[in-house]
């Protein structure tokens, strides 16, 4: 904890990279939004949901875009409630398009911008097609690399162009036949003509680039692995490659692997007893929780931020009141 | 009695009379078809003449001119029918050369082959000739015949009617059975009584000026499609009609004025099959004492004018609706029009201002700008006005309009009626709501409003809408309950999301919605839309902090803590509407209350508000921050000279009492001093 480097920091660069005043900033901003709401019930209370719920990845739900974009916990928590959420719609096999994607993106957060899901469209779909259908699982790995990683693949895009077009002075493109490349598009036929940019080079520039952007940068490590498989690649070739990259993702931390996305017990439970409650409903269905409580559930995530808490206390004042009520009325 | 003439060389005619009667004037009916001669025809001898080419009766008599035949009678029969001559069924072809029969008045060459009129120039004292059922073809040959007054021509190939400009004592002219096209060459017969024009090709009835004795006109079974001049026919008594192509009172009315007719038929016309014949015929002519051969009793004329009067009515007042659908068609054009401009597919703005204006123009000269008619608010109505189309209130810009159980609102301007007040009958019948051409995000603002004026509307219809986002679903869950919902693909780019359906039963689950776009909603339907967005619910309620579910559920959930508050005291038992909304409240908040539609407008605006505290906390927290660093720092600084400190404190302690006597003075000396 209380590491040297950590405390070698001046004070205001440490609480920077822990993003920790976006988050005093934003507690207070809601407290004053909602003070005779939460006056009601305490203000130290409401410290501690508040940072409870950062701590468990729900303080993104239903909140405006500047906010979750903020920090790079806010876009993995926001990741990974999108991923909650939606997993029963992947789950069903449809195939979606971009913009029905980006409505279930709204529904989380209602001023989502349309160029991001656009810009996540596009990875799927190599830049063709963009009323493409895709599949929930290709989606989100794209969605996850686009969103988080945004700012870095700006600058990843610019060094892509100066590199297309020669500006870098170490360049030298040696012609190479365009072997197979998995992720590239396939050559208009011309055998001669020369896609994307050579991986060794494109390395040196992301190297150069890690190193200036301390943070929210995918570890050089893995790009490098990303990048020692191929000899050229196009963008969105590197783009896909990553969103498919199975360290990446769990450097990230938000998603599970991509064979585990459709599986969530604990939400499944819920949804099961949420499906018992619909009236006159066929006994079959009622049948499911019991096959899935096999053996215990699995056990968390170990280091995850994400331990499911079970609050203590009730959490829907609501509910308390339905029950009572149903009791009164039943006597 | 019959005779017949020797043959010689078999030169003679052979003729075969029948007796005649005995009067000389010619007295004439007419019936249906064809005029009953004097002289008995009998169908079998038809048949029989027919049958027997041969003629073994039959010789020609060549004579100078090639192949006209003579006709030469014996004396006594000269003398016994000295004006009459019957040639019927004697297989001729032409006519023959009627030798010595100057004073000859009645001429019958019924039912013979004859192709032209011929030969009968010098019988000018023929008073009567008939040539019925024979194969003319023209009418010629008969220009010398001045004192004719019965021709008949039926049953022949005759086109045209044509020469007959000098038979001016005519009374009788019967051309049925011919092709004649056109009614012409008549006009100059003042004295015709009888005009049989049946079973001809007419299409048309003019041309007939002049015929001023005519008292009989017999049209039928032509193709006549309308008919004029008939009033010119001063004496006019009968018409008939019968099988043709009548099918409006507009096209025979001529017969209004005809004043003299007092008997038509028109059975076999189109006109006689519908249900306003009878009483439009007899309302228009009420000189008719017979229609179709049947008389008009006084009590028929009695109920054909109050039929007549209602058939008026109901014309006017159907006019008058047909006017106000087309007003209400332009008006929608209109905010149609409006509506695409609005959403830039139309690029051209010049055009349509132009447009816009000629329409706005065309609405001025219909009837002002405005037409409001409300039933409970002007109270008086026209009688005849159905129930229909009750409430309409028409501008140029937007509509509203209640029919039965509809409410329809075109154009965002018509969100404004709900102001109005409505009668509780009008507003309590009214089970759908149809919005065109309003945009959703203006619709979401009125619903609370919907919900009080309109409390039993069932059934919300949306086209034009701009309906773009699932979200936007959730705006609906405020009405207190939706039965059908119909989202109209066109102008809801929502409607193309194949998952749309089922987030509108997953969110609006407590209203158990039968319908969708008209298809009934299954219990599969449900579980699926449980099971797809089952879990969004989930996390929405319980897995968002406390203090954010108060935020997002407002003034809902201060309500019903207050109402559940109040309840708690209440009898068990008292099962009250109350009871039941507040049930399904919670049962709705407990879940999927969270899931809100706030409009694109206010999101914005609440942002913009949220920007003055962001910065109020950004700044608070800076100098907070600021406090905190300039503390840490100062701990820091005290952290590190601390040792130092302590050991001068140390220093300074052990040095003072390095000398216990001294010390022990100087303590007494500070208790002293302080006293």
């Amino acid at each position: 904890m209380l590491s040297p480097e950590r405390l070698g920091l001046p004070d205001y660069e440490y609480l920077a990279q822990r993003h920790v005043l976006t988050y005093m900033e934003d507690a207070v901003c809601q407290l004053l939004e909602n003070k005779e709401d939460i006056s009601q019930y305490g203000i130290a209370r409401f410290f501690t949901e508040y940072f409870n719920s950062v701590c468990q990845g729900t303080h993104i739900l239903f909140r405006e875009f500047s906010f979750i974009q903020a920090t790079p916990h806010n876009r993995a928590s926001f990741l990974r409630a999108f991923w909650r959420c939606f997993r029963t719609v992947g789950k069903n096999g449809d195939l979606l398009t971009m913009r029905e994607y980006h409505c279930l993106l709204q529904l989380l957060c209602p001023d989502f911008p349309l160029e991001l899901t656009q810009k996540a469209a596009r990875i799927v779909l190599m830049d063709d097609a963009m009323d493409c259908l895709m599949s929930f699982s290709d989606f989100l790995f794209a969605f996850q690399i686009q969103f988080y990683y945004s700012e870095f693949l700006e600058s990843v895009a610019a060094i892509y162009q100066d590199l297309l077009s020669g500006k870098n002075p170490n360049t030298v493109i040696v012609p190479t036949s365009s072997s197979g490349q998995h992720r590239q598009r396939p050559t208009s036929g011309e055998a001669s003509m020369l896609e994307g940019v050579e991986a060794p080079l494109f390395y040196q520039c992301l190297e150069n680039l890690c190193d200036r952007h301390k943070y929210s940068c995918p570890p050089p490590a893995l790009v490098k692995e990303v990048l020692s498989n191929v000899q050229r690649l196009t963008f969105y070739g590197f783009l896909v490659a990553l969103s498919k990259h199975h360290g990446i993702n769990q450097a990230l931390g938000a998603l599970p692997d991509k064979g585990d996305l459709m599986h969530d017990p604990a939400l499944d439970e819920e949804l099961e007893r949420l499906l018992a409650q619909i009236p006159g409903l066929v006994n079959s269905v009622t049948a499911g929780p019991e096959a899935s409580c096999l053996p215990a559930r699995t056990p968390p995530r170990v280091g995850s931020p994400w331990r499911p808490l079970h609050h203590a206390r009730k959490v829907d004042a609501e509910s308390d009141g339905s029950t009572e009520e149903t009791d009164e009325s039943e006597t | 009695m019959d005779c017949q003439a020797e043959v010689n060389c078999g030169l003679h005619l052979v003729i075969q009379t029948s007796s005649l009667p005995e009067k000389n004037k010619v007295e004439f009916k007419l019936n249906k078809e064809t005029p009953s001669f004097p002289g008995r025809l009998l169908q079998h001898d038809l048949e029989r003449n027919y049958s027997s080419r041969q003629g073994d009766h039959i010789n020609l008599v060549s004579s100078s001119m090639p192949s006209f035949p003579i006709l030469q009678r014996s004396s006594e029969e000269k003398i016994l029918y000295s004006d009459r001559l019957t040639l019927e069924r004697q297989k001729l072809t032409v006519c023959p050369i009627i030798d010595g029969e100057e004073h000859l008045r009645l001429l019958n060459f019924q039912h013979n082959f004859i192709t032209r009129i011929q030969n009968i120039s010098n019988l000018q004292r023929l008073i009567f000739l008939d040539l019925y059922d024979n194969q003319i073809e023209e009418i010629s040959g008969l220009s010398t015949l001045r004192s004719l007054r019965v021709l008949l021509l039926g049953k022949n190939r005759i086109k045209k009617i044509s020469n007959l400009e000098n038979l001016k004592s005519l009374d009788v002219l019967d051309l049925h059975g011919n092709q004649i096209t056109k009614i012409e060459n008549v006009n100059h017969l003042c004295d015709l009584r009888v005009l049989n024009l049946a079973r001809n090709l007419l299409s048309h009835v003019d041309n007939l000026n002049g015929l001023d004795s005519l008292t009989e006109l017999n049209l039928r079974h032509n193709q006549i499609t309308f008919v004029r001049d008939v009033d010119n026919l001063p004496c006019l008594q009968r018409l008939f009609l019968s099988f043709n192509n009548i099918s409006t009172f507009e096209s025979v009315c001529c017969l209004a004025d005809a004043t003299s007719l007092s008997d038509i038929t028109f059975d076999g016309n189109p006109i006689a099959q519908e249900s306003w014949y009878k009483h439009t015929i007899l309302q228009n002519m009420m000189q008719l004492r017979q229609l179709d051969t049947k008389r008009i009793t006084e009590e028929e004329r009695r109920m054909a004018s109050v039929v007549a009067k209602k058939e008026e009515e109901k014309k006017r007042e159907s006019h008058k609706q047909s006017l106000l659908k087309e007003k209400k068609r332009l008006t929608i054009n209109n905010v149609a029009r409006k509506w695409d401009l609005q959403q830039h597919r139309i690029t051209n703005i010049a055009t349509n201002q132009d447009r816009k204006d000629s329409d706005s123009q065309d609405h001025c000269q219909n009837d002002g700008s405005t037409i409001s008619a409300f039933p409970e608010e002007t109270g008086s109505l026209d009688s005849g006005l159905t129930s229909a189309l009750q409430g309409l209130s028409v501008t140029d810009t937007h509509l509203v309009e209640v029919d039965g159980d509809t409410l329809s609102l075109y154009g965002s301007g018509a969100l404004e009626c709900l102001d109005r007040n409505w009668s509780v009958q009008t507003a309590g019948m009214v089970t759908t709501v149809s919005f065109t051409f309003i945009e959703f995000d203006e619709i979401v603002q009125v619903l609370p409003k919907l919900k009080i004026k309109f409390p039993n509307s069932l059934h919300l219809k949306f086209k034009e809408t701009n309906l773009v986002m699932l979200q936007q679903f959730n705006a609906l869950a405020q009405l207190r309950r939706v039965d059908q919902l119909t989202v109209d693909p066109q102008g809801n780019p929502v409607v193309n999301f194949t998952l749309w359906k089922y987030y509108v039963l997953f969110r609006l689950s407590h209203f158990n919605m039968q319908k969708i776009n008209g298809t009934e909603v299954t219990q599969n339907d449900m579980i699926m839309a449980e099971r797809l967005f089952g879990i969004l619910a989930h996390v929405a309620s319980s897995e968002l902090p406390q203090y954010h579910l108060i935020s997002i559920l407002g003034d809902a959930r201060k309500k019903q803590f207050r109402y559940l508050l109040e309840t708690k005291g209440k009898k068990p038992g008292i099962v009250n509407e109350e009871n039941n909304d507040s049930k399904r409240l919670v049962g709705e908040s407990t879940n999927r209350a969270t899931l809100n539609y706030t409009t694109r407008d206010f999101y914005n605006e609440k942002l913009e508000e949220i920007k003055e505290k962001k910065k109020f906390c950004k700044m608070y927290i800076e100098d907070l921050v600021k406090e905190a660093t300039e503390i840490n720092m100062k701990n820091e600084a005290l952290q590190k000279l601390w040792p130092q400190m302590f050991i001068e404190l140390v220093r300074d302690a052990v040095m003072e009492i390095r000398n216990k006597n001294s010390y022990m003075k100087l303590c007494l000396q500070q208790i002293t001093d302080q006293k």
